[in-house]
């Protein structure tokens, strides 16, 4: 008796004193975010600095060529795999459209398995979940935002961000800034506004909108400017970073004269009122689809000789663009390889369209083609290096538009001619390539590098790459069978560094043989 | 501890399983739908699957083209040619495989871009893509002029040899996109192994660690690229190299020179 009355007080103590602490220390608080330990990858981009840079070195140049399979997880889906996984307590959360996993990151053991009701939205792709405390956030291709348990994948809440009816959709991984879980809608929208929100990640309820446009049917005015890729969070300016789409009428300029404002634009809001602080335009009055959602990446360095915040993107328009973060302004416009739409670039560091380069009857050739320079992957820093690296790929194509299309939607119609995917990578400060790695026809899958000097990427033909980051040189792959269209992360769990690399529905993880770290 | 552990767990569990009775959002199931007409299910299965690239009205979009003027649409027969389509991609042209689109799905499909067919064509104003018509706006002398000069064409191609005709083989944007960058064509491949022998054939496949071939007998035959010395004749490499230096005036009147090779 005696001694179960002091199990009894044990747990009675452990209720009052270790209850709260176990509940704290599970789940994610959202302050770490900002500096994640090796052992996680709490956000979309590993950090919101959207380098994608990781400080681990157990994975090096001189023996990455041993790394090895050390699990993979099949998820046993049709769709592709283009999320990024995020990785908090050992465990991995990561997407398909409708379909959110759990798995054990040490083995590749799935914990649980989350599945969304049949729907009729767009199932283009899913770039995965982001997380606060306990619990997950994840964006439905019939634009709810669903609050699910990350512990065993229940529902806690489901609420709508757009009208299905109208054309919304998401798939885009939300970002978690304190008590703000902030969420774009699209992908493409046919002559429809486009807006990012801010929720509650208690409630659900919507903090506030940013209309990216106009009210549609406003006279002269665009609609479109699509927010579908994660952005970016600098806590010391308190300002948020992020993309916005292509206006629409996608390819017919003619009914939304002057620069569209703001689509195709890099924006600076604050993550608490939504409002918005600055703004740079990579596509002034775009007609070719590209969107300037792609990555704005924070780096903060000397800069020709003067310490700079930094943020800088490789834009679909194909030009690479480094900004002063603290006001917008451009310290370096240039091309990171064959683009032939522009007179030239403004004061501004604007790259100004030509007006005969829009699309046309009898058609025009452009560079790059629609799907751009590049694209929804993810671009990576490498600090030692100074290099900007990117899965670029160069292409020209045809577009063509005639009054008889109209108005609402593509308005138009274009088509690739020939493409060719290429690593490359830009010293930042200058915006010259300093090398470049052939891929094949296409790319899709983004870039990572680690502070050992490896950067991992794949190629065209389905080859998960870990290159020098100094030169370029390839130092090890492997087949991998499928299509690569997500970005690697990386992490270290009992001293053992992981790198995952989702291939068609397959999800790999590769380290160095147990023993060898 | 580990007593304390399970406890505050399963205590933990309890709270939650409590938590989700009361605030998981009653999903009402809807009434059993009457059974709608083909268009209707396809119109849902096009937007979930098909919209993005080949737009949401099936008239062309994201680098997907306009399926209401598809040919191949036009001549299928329940499914006979698009279902191979849809279940099998085009991986070449980046259009993705659905193996799981059943094939009356696919007839629903089909059944909606025929609807959208009749509709848009219904519409005054004309129509989306690209007419042959669209494409007559150069000039053929300037183009001939482009051709045997600065296009540097005959270097490679003659009007009485292998364009002899092309104009009644492939017109309007089929024929400029194929003069702008030839597709489909088939690179020469020869191997020398380190042993010295010889391998020629068709290029059949190339990454930076592999590259195979489709020999003359017909058999398929794959190397790892550094244990073989090789050479690839593509005649396509010109045109990538002219891409750069091309007005869109240069292609107007290059593709009626073309034209008047009948």
């Amino acid at each position: 008796m005696k001694s179960l009355s002091k199990k009894r007080i044990l747990c009675a103590i452990g209720l009052l004193f270790f209850f709260p602490g176990r509940l704290l220390s599970q789940g994610l608080d959202p302050a770490i975010i900002a500096n994640p330990p090796a052992d996680s990858w709490p956000s979309y981009h590993g950090d919101y600095s959207g380098r994608r840079h990781s400080p681990l070195t157990q994975i090096t140049p001189q023996n990455v060529g041993s790394i090895g399979l050390a699990w993979a997880f099949q998820t046993g889906q049709e769709a592709t795999i283009k999320s990024s996984p995020l990785l908090v307590d050992g465990v991995l959360y990561f997407t398909v459209p409708d379909n959110v996993w759990a798995v054990d990151a040490r083995t590749g053991h799935q914990i649980w398995h989350y599945t969304y009701k049949p729907n009729a939205g767009m199932h283009l792709g899913h770039r995965g979940v982001a997380m606060y405390k306990q619990w997950l956030y994840f964006s439905t291709p019939d634009a709810h935002l669903i609050s699910l348990e990350a512990k065993n994948g229940k529902v806690r809440w489901d609420v709508v961000v757009g009208d299905i009816k109208k054309g919304y959709w998401t798939t885009m991984a939300p970002l978690v800034v304190r008590d703000h879980v902030i969420l774009g809608v699209g992908g493409d929208l046919d002559n429809i506004g486009a807006y990012v929100r801010s929720i509650d990640p208690e409630t659900g309820k919507m903090q506030w909108q940013w209309n990216t446009t106009p009210a549609a049917g406003t006279p002269n005015s665009t609609t479109g400017g699509t927010i579908w890729l994660t952005g970016t969070y600098d806590p010391d300016l308190n300002m948020l970073y992020t993309g916005t789409g292509n206006p629409t009428p996608v390819l017919n300029g003619k009914t939304r004269p002057g620069d569209n404002l703001y689509t195709c634009t890099i924006a600076a809001l604050n993550p608490d009122t939504g409002k918005l602080i600055w703004a740079f335009q990579p596509s002034p009055h775009d007609t070719h689809d590209w969107d300037a959602i792609e990555v704005p990446v924070m780096v903060d360095s000397d800069f020709h000789g003067e310490p700079r915040k930094l943020l800088m993107q490789a834009s679909r328009n194909g030009y690479f663009f480094v900004l002063d973060r603290t006001n917008g302004k451009s310290l370096l416009t240039a091309p990171f390889g064959p683009v032939n739409w522009t007179l030239g670039i403004d004061k501004e560091g604007r790259p100004i369209p030509n007006p005969d380069k829009e699309p046309a009857p009898d058609g025009r050739l452009i560079a790059p083609d629609e799907g751009g320079m590049t694209n929804f992957r993810s671009p990576s820093f490498d600090p030692k290096n100074g290099l900007f690296i990117v899965s670029a790929r160069e292409s020209y194509s045809l577009y063509f538009a005639k009054p008889a299309d109209g108005a609402y939607g593509w308005a138009g119609a274009d088509y690739g001619l020939w493409g060719k995917g290429i690593i490359k990578a830009i010293d930042y400060q200058t915006g010259r390539i300093r090398w470049s790695h052939d891929i094949g026809d296409t790319a899709s899958a983004g870039v990572l590098t680690t502070d050992s000097g490896v950067t991992f990427t794949g190629d065209s033909s389905g080859n998960v790459l870990a290159l020098d980051s100094s030169d370029g040189k390839t130092l090890w792959y492997a087949g991998t069978g499928g299509q690569i269209a997500s970005s690697p992360i990386t992490y270290e769990l009992d001293h053992r560094q992981y790198v995952l690399t989702g291939s068609g529905g397959v999800l790999f993880a590769w380290s160095l043989p147990e023993g060898n770290e | 501890m580990a007593g304390i552990g399970a406890c505050s767990l399963g205590t933990t569990l309890m709270i939650s399983a409590l938590l989700l009775v009361g605030v998981s959002p009653a999903s009402a199931q809807a009434a059993k739908p009457a059974p709608r007409p083909a268009p209707v299910r396809g119109k849902s299965l096009f937007a979930r699957d098909c919209a993005f690239c080949h737009g949401r009205d099936a008239a062309g979009g994201e680098s997907g083209p306009d399926l209401t003027r598809s040919r191949l649409v036009a001549r299928d027969v329940r499914g006979d040619k698009i279902q191979a389509v849809v279940h099998d991609g085009r991986i070449e042209k980046g259009m993705p495989p659905f193996p799981r689109l059943t094939l009356p799905q696919v007839n629903d499909v089909i059944a909606f871009i025929r609807d959208q067919t009749r509709n848009l064509n219904s519409k005054p104003g004309g129509r989306r893509g690209v007419d042959v018509t669209d494409l007559q706006t150069g000039n053929s002398e300037q183009g001939k002029a482009y051709f045997n000069g600065p296009g540097k064409c005959s270097s490679c191609h003659s009007p009485t040899g292998d364009l002899a005709g092309i104009a009644t083989q492939r017109e309007g944007l089929e024929l400029e996109m194929q003069m702008l960058y030839p597709q489909n064509t088939k690179a020469k491949l020869t191997v020398i192994t380190t042993s010295g022998e010889t391998f020629t054939g068709t290029l059949t496949y190339k990454d930076e660690f592999h590259i195979a071939m489709t020999d003359s007998e017909g058999w398929y035959r794959s190397w790892p690229i550094r244990a073989v010395e090789y050479k690839i004749d593509s005649r396509s490499d010109a045109h990538i190299e002219q891409f750069e230096k091309y007005t869109d005036n240069d292609i107007h009147n290059l593709m009626a020179y073309l034209q008047t090779l009948r």
